[in-house]
């Protein structure tokens, strides 16, 4: 680069040269003045200052806002707790100080020491440096006056948090323990040793609970003798805080679930508050606030039943069965008539697939009502063939599945709704039809937490508002959205679900009861992972014997004005009305009081129905029947004036019609050796399949003592069975709340027979 | 490149090398002991000073690298570097990380790049740059042009808001301008407007910095807050009296509430522990090194030159002034550090890649026909 030469005799200016020097002469004389001022002036007095009179500031800790339930119950309290600290600048001899804690204590001296020397650097010396911080009251008494003979030694009284109810709470309360680097870092008003929250509602809570610390003032002479002590600054106390739950129903949904795994949450469907969060097996939050040992930690962390894991928010599970409370609104939204019914054999092919109903000789001819009232899967797999994948992701999505409820718990987990887009970036493949059917009875990749559940009754029943989920017992309802229901839907999922309690068929018996409108909707959600379409068929013993079946109920009741929603999800519990149904039932029991002239339910988990049909029932082997030319579709009522005609993807059919195939086609059941290959499965429609089992229709029928005439049996029953709250009918409501079957189909009885689908 | 020349060693401003080896050797002996921690048996000293001798190294290399290019080259760098540093800086509110509050930081994955430091290098060049491309005093229009020249990073610094090196940054550049020379009349002008005008600026200050302002005019009204670190910095500096408590000695015990005792408040541990006489010798140090700087300034061979080592001049002048004035009670508290003295990796650096930008105006002050 070329350098531009200036003139030569470049001469700085001369003002600025003086200014330069006259600047620096000030700065000089300046500060020589004052420090003459300071140390020699006043030198004297500043070194006397500093020689007697110390000040020395003293924090007071506030207290910590209380929790206690909707009731005034406490769940969170504070108690004295006595540490024992120690004031290095008092300290004469440190090391036989802490000897001499160590004798008296029993801790080892090398534990002592090495807590001290990884404090000291954080604490000033004029500061307690903790080194026992809550001593039980034996050792408070024995070493209480001979701490006195130790300079530097103190005994120092800190509030400690304490939760009554344990482990019965944990999950909600969550805990506090001391503050972490990190968070030291983060917030300035947080010392070394102070407590903050760490989980749960004391995490959420945090800013309200705490309060803010006050300040004395000290005045101290060289032996550290206190001269005056003033108070620079009250403490305030943190924010006492109301829940929504409800103890006394906490502890009921606790009991009912014994010993499963499992969580239960009920909510009142107005305001979104819920009155029961648990979740077992639980923890206890008490020994967090104390301090955990490495070993108590890793024990609970590595603990296969996952006990620090707050399922209703943070375990996600295929709804099974409840999901077609959402497919059934999705369906009547496109404009299925409820009366369309479809014939179920009990199961139906796709390709090489064959998608089964839980039943397995079939339910026959099942209409909307009937489906939910029965679970039956086939009429859920013809219908959501009609409509594809992308319908269902767009309506579950708008009724809060898919994305988190907001609940103010931190971690909460948004479950999955699986779309094309969804598995194509997870898998980098397209999306198969197959899989539609499994997403249509919630199984499949399909997730949802139980909380997402609740809400989604609540809204049912609110009017079609999804609320936040609520802790808080004055915060007042948020509404995130409202479900994509008309009115008219909601009445109608709101009486299918009536039905499936009242109806001696119905899943959900367990919940009847005379004095309450009740509904219920069960389901049994599939524990093994799907396997891809194709993928393998050979560990199904293995896998259905290690994972069994979760078991979902979904359900509401009135009495009076009082409404509860009650969502209880038990893992690996098999049956939904047989085992989650019970939990539920004492929660109602608890909520409206015990039903009239009921004996108090025997206790859950116990005369479970008898146990699902061993997979083997189904396995491959069995004779290969022909394809029954069975018209499986009964097209009740013309499409309606202005009324969008769904298009089926195989043929153009009538609205309500289902595909049939040829007569005469072999059938692609798993088992047969030789089949034809399959034409372009596009062009394929679902087949409904006769179950190899049972003869025929008929007489499966005339098995579950049903007429063939049941249709209209249904008919006649509407009227009386439509959801009102003030006309109960009191013949439905039996005391036996168990037996029948509760839409459980075994464990992958759905999916065992998939054949290969590129093997040949 | 330049080629090694005897005369380029030869001309080197050896006292300010030395005066500032003098005052970096102070400042890590009166870290070791600020940092310390005392204990009945014995000190336990934190690692502050050790990581100050680490940045002080690196310093040095910045130093030698400031030296190695001729310093006109920067006349042309000048105008790209400004630039680059606005673009850094309106990166910040979009990509700046908030640590206590204020958004200052931008991470870089690796490091966090304090823009606003490399904001003071740049304005040095770019004023020295502009305001050496006459010898006229400067009107009414050329005053605006550097204001405007100033505002531009300033404005930007404010909003993080750094209000310390915002000052520094504007009186810096005031510094040379005044070197530079106004026209009379409008220095007179400027002598009654800006004053007035401050009031108005009062409204701008953040609630914090109010108070600073408040609790300097009284301390007692906030003596838990900064009007406690005022007091307990005297009581400091004033115990040590005529001869100090010796290294180490200081009991530090008026020291105690202050968080910033090894950065801003450094000074007031030297007080305490080494007197009126260390303090008077400290003082003298720096003077001395700041007319090293100010021969520099004089010997230079260039206008642009002069006026580099001019803003470099200013640089440690206003930052010693303003911490001297705030540890003694002079001053409000504002965040600056005492240069070499406090404790501070990114300013130590730049501090040493400064001195390295004198040494080099120095050094090449004979050398212009050889170029």
């Amino acid at each position: 680069m070329r350098i531009q030469f200036e003139p030569e005799g470049f001469q700085p200016p001369r003002g600025g040269l003086i200014l330069l020097q006259c600047i620096v002469a000030g700065l000089f004389f300046l500060f020589v003045v004052r420090f003459w001022y300071l140390q020699i002036h006043r030198g004297e007095e500043f070194a006397r200052m500093a020689r007697e009179n110390r000040l020395r500031q003293e924090r007071i800790y506030a207290s910590r806002g209380l929790l206690r339930d909707r009731e005034g119950r406490l769940l969170a309290e504070n108690r004295p707790a006595f540490g024992l600290a120690l004031v290095r600048e008092d300290c004469r001899d440190i090391p036989s100080t802490l000897a001499q804690v160590s004798e008296w204590t029993g801790i080892p001296l090398d534990q002592l020491t090495a807590k001290f020397n990884q404090d000291r650097l954080r604490v000033k010396p004029f500061e307690h440096l903790l080194l026992i911080s809550d001593m039980p009251f034996d050792l408070l008494a024995r070493i209480e006056n001979r701490v006195l003979q130790w300079p530097g030694l103190e005994i120092v009284t800190r509030s400690k948090r304490n939760y009554p109810q344990g482990e019965l709470m944990a999950h909600i309360l969550g805990y506090v323990a001391e503050a972490n680097e990190k968070e030291l870092e983060d917030d300035k008003d947080l010392n070394l040793g102070d407590f903050v929250g760490k989980q749960g509602l004391e995490l959420v809570l945090e800013r309200r609970l705490r309060g803010q610390k006050g300040l004395h003032q000290l005045e101290v002479d060289v032996l550290g003798r206190q001269l005056n002590k003033k108070l620079v600054q009250e403490p305030q106390s943190g924010e006492n805080i109301d829940l929504s739950i409800d103890l006394g129903l906490q502890q009921v949904a606790w009991d009912a679930l014994e010993d499963e795994t499992g969580c239960v949450v009920a909510m009142d469907p107005d305001t979104g508050r819920l009155l029961a969060l648990v979740t077992k097996p639980s923890f206890d939050n008490n020994a967090f606030a104390a301090g955990l040992s490495l070993k108590e930690w890793q024990a609970l962390r590595d603990n296969p039943r996952h006990p620090l894991q707050n399922r209703v928010i943070q375990s996600v599970y295929p709804p099974g069965s409840v999901w077609k409370l959402m497919m059934a609104g999705m369906l009547l939204n496109e404009g299925v008539n409820p009366t369309d019914s479809v014939w179920c054999t009990g199961e139906v092919a796709l390709g090489k697939q064959v998608f089964r109903c839980w039943k397995k000789g079939g339910h026959g001819r099942v209409d909307m009502m009937r489906s939910l009232i029965e679970s039956c899967d086939v009429y859920y797999y013809q219908m959501s063939d009609r409509f594809g994948i992308d319908k269902i992701e767009a309506f579950a999505k708008a009724c809060g599945f898919g994305a988190p409820t907001g609940i103010d718990l931190p971690h909460e987990k948004s479950g999955l709704v699986p779309s094309k887009q969804w598995k194509r970036r997870r898998f980098g493949e397209p999306w198969h039809r197959g899989e539609t059917l499994n997403v249509s009875i919630g199984q499949g990749f399909t997730l949802v937490t139980p909380v997402q559940v609740a809400s989604f009754v609540s809204a049912l029943m609110n009017g079609g508002k999804l609320l936040k989920p609520s802790l808080l017992v004055d915060e007042d309802p948020t509404v995130r959205s409202s479900l994509p229901f008309t009115a008219a839907g909601r009445k109608m999922i709101l009486d299918g679900m009536r039905q499936t309690v009242n109806d001696d068929r119905g899943t959900a018996k367990v919940l009847r009861r005379a004095d309450a409108v009740m509904g219920g909707k069960t389901g049994t959600a599939q524990v093994t992972k799907l396997k891809m379409v194709g993928e393998e068929r050979v560990r199904t013993e293995n896998l259905a014997y290690e994972h069994r079946d979760h078991a979902w109920i979904a359900t509401w009741g009135e009495k009076a004005g009082k409404r509860l929603v009650v969502v209880v999800m038990v893992e690996h519990g098999g049956h939904g009305g047989s085992d989650a149904g019970p939990v539920a039932r004492r929660v109602y029991d608890k909520f409206f009081g015990s039903p009239p002239g009921a004996a108090p339910l025997a206790p859950a988990g116990q005369s479970a129905p008898a146990a699902p049909a061993t997979p083997g029932a189904v396995s491959p082997g069995q004779p290969v029947q022909p394809v029954q030319p069975v018209q499986s579709v009964q097209s009740v009522q013309p499409g309606q004036p202005g009324q969008s005609v769904p298009q089926v993807q195989p043929a153009p059919v009538s609205r309500s019609a289902i595909p049939v195939p040829p007569p005469a086609r072999p059938d692609q059941a798993v088992g047969a050796p030789e089949q034809p290959e399959q034409q372009d499965r596009q062009d394929e429609g679902l087949r409904t399949v006769p179950a190899g089992r049972s003869a025929r229709p008929a007489g499966r029928d005339r098995a579950t003592g049903r007429g063939a005439e049941a249709p209209e049996v249904e008919d006649a029953r509407e009227g009386q069975h439509r959801y009102d709250p003030d006309t109960f009918d009191p013949d439905a409501a039996t005391t036996d709340g168990r037996g029948g079957d509760d839409g459980v189909a075994p464990p992958l009885r759905r999916f065992q027979d998939v054949a290969p689908e590129d093997g040949q | 490149m330049t080629p090694i020349d005897r005369r380029l060693i030869t001309h080197m401003n050896w006292g300010l090398v030395g005066f500032t080896a003098l005052l970096f050797l102070f400042g890590v002996a009166n870290l070791y002991s600020a940092s310390g921690v005392r204990m009945e048996d014995g000190i336990v000293v934190s690692t502050f000073y050790q990581k100050q001798l680490l940045w002080g190294l690196m310093g040095l290399g910045g130093m030698v690298f400031f030296m190695l290019f001729d310093y006109r080259h920067m006349k042309s760098l000048a105008l790209p570097l400004f630039i680059i540093t606005m673009i850094l800086l309106a990166a910040i509110p979009v990509f700046g990380k908030v640590v206590y509050g204020a958004r200052r930081w931008l991470p870089l994955g690796f490091m966090n790049l304090q823009p606003s430091e490399v904001a003071k290098i740049a304005i040095l060049i770019m004023g020295a740059r502009f305001l050496s491309r006459s010898r006229e005093p400067l009107g009414w229009k050329g005053l605006f042009e550097v204001l405007g020249l100033g505002l531009l990073p300033a404005s930007f610094i404010v909003m993080q808001p750094d209000l310390g090196t915002t000052l520094l940054l504007l009186m810096l550049l005031g510094g040379i301008t005044l070197f530079h020379g106004v026209k009379p009349g409008v220095l007179k002008t400027c002598l009654v407007v800006v004053p007035s005008l401050l009031p108005l600026a009062w409204f701008r200050l953040h609630d914090y910095q109010k108070q600073r302002i408040l609790t300097f005019l009284d301390p007692g009204n906030d003596p838990l807050g900064a009007g406690y670190h005022i007091i307990q910095s005297q009581i400091a500096i004033g115990s040590g009296q005529l001869w100090g408590k010796g290294f180490l000695g200081g009991t530090q015990s008026q020291l105690r509430f202050l968080p910033e005792k090894h950065t801003d408040f450094a000074l007031a541990v030297f007080g305490e522990e080494w007197g009126f006489m260390g303090c008077v010798v400290l003082l003298a140090l720096f003077c001395l090194f700041l007319l090293s700087i100010f021969n520099t300034a004089r010997d230079a061979k260039d206008r642009f030159g002069s006026y580099l080592t001019v803003g470099v001049f200013f640089y440690f002048f206003w930052q010693i002034l303003i911490n001297m004035g705030m540890v003694m009670g002079l001053m409000p508290v504002v965040g600056v550090p005492l240069p070499f003295i406090s404790y501070g990796g990114s300013a130590t650096l730049v501090n040493f890649c400064l001195i390295g930008l004198v040494l080099n105006v120095s050094m090449r002050r004979f050398m212009f026909k050889t170029s």
